[in-house]
């Protein structure tokens, strides 16, 4: 008669693609400038930053670049001083670019892929919010076919269609200790797809500044049968039928810029982005169980996010011919409103500067290095859901090195 | 070779990056107004780390006072010592382990027999039997007994009855003499935590309101304000906690009359109500229909229901008539819950208002756990709630906390002190510490 009811056991995974979650790692060129680029022309990268653009580039390009990630964040929570801290991992954001057209023609088509969102978190399994999340390695892969119009020599304009390739690998400890008091385990892993488009214009006026201006769409991503792994104790497996499924959408916010360059003289480059990003099209995430429980039963965490803004500048110096000398930095708000704050990224406004170097190594190839520090506001929060309160502090280390060819 | 110093330069610096670590300011822990030297805990069962129905070595290490000095640690706090079962009898007083499900979803549980630290029975003339355990030599920091009321305080012959107590002390049953509150106060100490009188009402409210009786209400009081005075004759500062509403904990609110009614129904719809023998007033006890208002303790063996039952009228099902109700010990009645609420409300008065009187820090047990009844509570993203095993606080006997419970009461002592006297004691990491455990 001592009926036990073991549904007050809500598992409720986190999942949200902060701003933490955007990786602005689209070229070296770019970073060093303080990742902007939508409204100058520096290489195939432009194929990412303003299609609009490409038809411009004076000649043809294949590059590859990848921006090695650390990832430093720590919790206190509230009313101790426990300094938890997420394990050193290194993610690894990466570009390939191609564009290529005839000599001197009016269009040029082009080739990318990248990484424009991702993330590797790893709070480890003895911390205070591990019944929150665990660890989270994230990562999402774009594929952008793009083709790039000169309507005139002032004016190109281009467009370009997205598949995401998206995976995700998320474990959390679940609440029920067995014989030994070891608590249960679960991995909620898998991937999935989605299609999005952008589009570009860039303009060359007569006062000798560049602009240009692009729409990033939405691409919603579905992961439609990943798998829900649970470890809990023998007699409660039953409450967690194994093998089992999940499935979840995650929007991927649309994103506006608008991006200017000024050329002072002939040795500096100057330039502005502004973007906008929708994060208000995440307002909920759920998770959808193929089989249901009283004990695992599908989850909706609100979410309410807001739009964000980014703010960024940057210069290069062309010191020599074969040299180049770049510096940047920014401000990007936070999509994540109190209360709403969670450990797989702990977004919170934040600041970052950044340095490049550029050197043609022979005629037709350029080796760029980049190094960005990002520096995350310290926020202290009480997650509504979970309770978890304390204060995350985050540092971001990303050095970067691409080489490009060019003809 | 320049390109080999290249590269050291660059791994170099990559591991100089792995080194850098964000670091969030916290304040220095400190002691504020209080001395945390030498920390002393009195109380029952609760203090004493009790739980799933026993005393045992895994409850000991996981009790309140000892996660509280704990994090006394870093304001000043001393060692602290327990009383605690040696590995070899490791499960002390015996207790219940969940082993397994029945097809309805009902729990199993199974005593523990094996490793214990039973020494012996002593028969005490006019009493009973009292069951000795192995003795403990050592320092005590640790002073919560199984058992004792804030009644048995200055009861001399208290050490010869619980066998919990005897194990603390040098003499052996039945010549003890010492009080308990001349046993806790006889080594000097700076500060202290009380939690003793939840056993003068939850005694009545366990046994249904038959087998034992409340403190009388001004009894309470003057032991109170004795135990208290005792506690603070050098100035020594401390915290004290009110008593739970004995209807907040699970082991009145599982076995419900709706359930057991349901279930009886399910074999015979013609049944309409179950019988139990309900207080009128005074020591008057009459049979009556059962309510949804009179709880039923976990441990009534639901199979007696509807048993043959010889009477003067014939036989008749057990618990299902005005002449064969269930029996009184099984059954807190309505009138007896607000019986034991009147004398909760006013120990708790008591408490309050002697701490307040004595500038002690108070944690309000009483509130505290009404409100997880009523609205649960979230702690780093584990949902709890005062639901037997399921709620993840109470353990397999209904009324005493799992490591979860106690750590989590232990945070809130450590916040009363720190409200009180200005310290900065780190509050513990709530989810270290387990619910029940399952097979």
């Amino acid at each position: 008669m001592r009926k036990l009811l073991l549904l007050a056991l809500a598992l409720a995974p986190v999942l949200a693609f902060s701003q933490g979650f955007q990786v602005n790692l689209e070229g070296q060129k770019q970073i060093g400038m303080g990742h902007t680029g939508t409204g100058i022309l520096q290489d195939g990268a432009s194929v990412f930053f303003n299609p609009g653009a490409v038809a411009m580039l004076p000649q043809n390009y294949v590059q590859g670049g990848i921006s090695p990630l650390f990832f430093k964040s720590d919790f206190n929570p509230s009313g101790t001083s426990i300094q938890d801290r997420t394990a050193n991992k290194i993610a690894t954001p990466f570009s390939f670019y191609a564009a290529w057209g005839p000599k001197a023609s009016f269009w040029k088509l082009g080739l990318a892929v990248y990484t424009p969102f991702g993330g590797l978190t790893d709070w480890g399994n003895t911390w205070q919010g591990k019944y929150v999340l665990e660890s989270l390695d994230l990562k999402a892969i774009y594929f952008q076919p793009t083709i790039s119009i000169k309507l005139a020599d002032f004016i190109s304009v281009g467009g370009g269609f997205v598949y995401n390739r998206g995976s995700v690998d998320l474990t959390q400890a679940i609440p029920l200790a067995n014989s030994s008091g070891q608590p249960g385990q679960a991995e909620l892993k898998g991937s999935g797809k989605g299609y999005g488009w952008n589009a570009g214009v860039y303009i060359k006026t007569e006062a000798g500044i560049t602009i240009g201006i692009t729409h990033r769409s939405q691409v919603t991503t579905t992961i439609p049968n990943g798998n829900a792994i649970f470890t809990v104790p023998g007699s409660l497996q039953s409450s967690f039928p194994q093998p089992n499924q999940f499935s979840s959408t995650i929007p991927l916010p649309a994103t506006n810029s608008i991006g200017f360059g000024f050329y002072p003289c002939s040795k500096w480059i100057l330039a502005l982005d502004v973007n906008v990003i929708n994060w208000d099209v995440y307002k909920t995430l759920s998770f959808d169980y193929t089989k249901n429980t009283p004990a695992l039963q599908d989850t909706h965490s609100a979410r309410n996010y807001t739009d964000a803004v980014s703010l960024r500048g940057g210069a290069q110096y062309k010191a020599k011919d074969n040299l180049a000398l770049r510096f940047g930095g920014g401000y990007a708000s936070t999509a994540v409103m109190d209360g709403y704050v969670t450990p797989e990224a702990p977004d919170a406004n934040r600041v970052y500067g950044t340095l490049g170097l550029g050197y043609t190594m022979a005629k037709h190839l350029d080796l760029d290095i980049s190094f960005e520090y990002e520096h995350l506001m310290q926020r202290t929060q009480t997650n509504n859901e979970s309770q978890l309160s304390g204060t995350f502090k985050t540092n971001v280390y990303i050095p970067g090195i691409s080489l490009a060819y060019h003809w | 070779m320049k390109t080999f110093k290249q590269h050291i330069y660059i791994i170099a610096g990559l591991l100089l990056l792995g080194a850098c670590k964000p670091e969030v300011n916290t304040p220095k822990p400190y002691h504020g107004s209080a001395d945390f030297t030498r920390y002393i805990s009195i109380g029952n069962s609760l203090t004493a780390g009790y739980a799933d129905g026993g005393l045992y070595l895994d409850g000991q290490l996981n009790s309140y006072p000892s996660i509280i000095a704990k994090q006394m640690q870093s304001v000043g706090g001393g060692a602290f010592t327990q009383p605690l079962f040696g590995a070899d009898q490791a499960n002390g007083s015996g207790y219940l382990s969940l082993t397994g499900f029945n097809p309805d979803g009902t729990p199993i549980t199974t005593p523990v027999t094996t490793n214990l630290a039973v020494r012996g029975i002593q028969p005490i003339p006019g009493f009973g039997n009292v069951v000795l355990y192995t003795k403990y030599t050592g320092n005590i920091n640790n002073y919560g007994v199984p058992g004792i009321k804030l009644l048995h305080i200055v009861y001399a012959p208290y050490g010869n009855l619980n066998g919990y107590y005897e194990r603390l002390l040098p003499g052996n049953s039945p010549a003890n003499s010492t009080t308990y509150l001349d046993f806790v106060t006889a080594k000097p100490f700076t500060f202290f935590s009380n939690w003793l009188g939840n056993n003068d009402a939850l005694g009545y409210a366990t046994s249904g309101g038959a087998g034992d009786v409340l403190t009388p209400k001004d009894q309470f009081s003057q032991l109170y304000g004795l135990l208290i005075s005792k506690m603070t004759a050098n100035g020594q500062k401390g915290v004290v906690g009110t008593i739970p509403d004995v209807t907040s904990v699970p082991y009145f609110n599982t076995v419900t009359v709706g359930a057991v009614l349901g279930a009886v129904q399910k074999a015979n719809p013609t049944v309409k109500a179950l019988y139990i023998n309900a207080l009128v007033s005074g020591a008057t006890y009459a049979p009556r229909a059962a309510t949804a208002k009179d709880l039923i303790i976990l441990t009534f063996p639901t199979g007696k229901i509807g048993q043959p039952v010889v009477t003067p009228y014939g036989t008749l099902p057990y618990g299902l008539t005005p002449v064969t109700p269930i029996d009184n010990q099984y059954v807190l009645d309505e009138n007896e819950v607000a019986l034991t609420e009147s004398y909760v409300s006013s120990y708790n008065e008591t408490i309050k208002s002697i701490a307040a009187a004595k500038g002690l820090a108070v944690f309000d047990a009483f509130t505290f756990l009404n409100n997880i009844k009523l609205h649960g509570l979230v702690v780093n993203g584990v949902s709890l709630n005062s639901g037997y095993i399921s709620g993840g606080i109470f353990s397999l006997d209904g009324v005493h906390l799992t490591p979860r419970g106690y750590a989590i009461v232990a945070n809130e002592f450590i916040k009363a002190i720190n409200a009180k006297y200005g310290s900065s004691i780190p509050l513990a990491n709530v989810s270290d510490y387990r619910g029940v455990k399952f097979p």
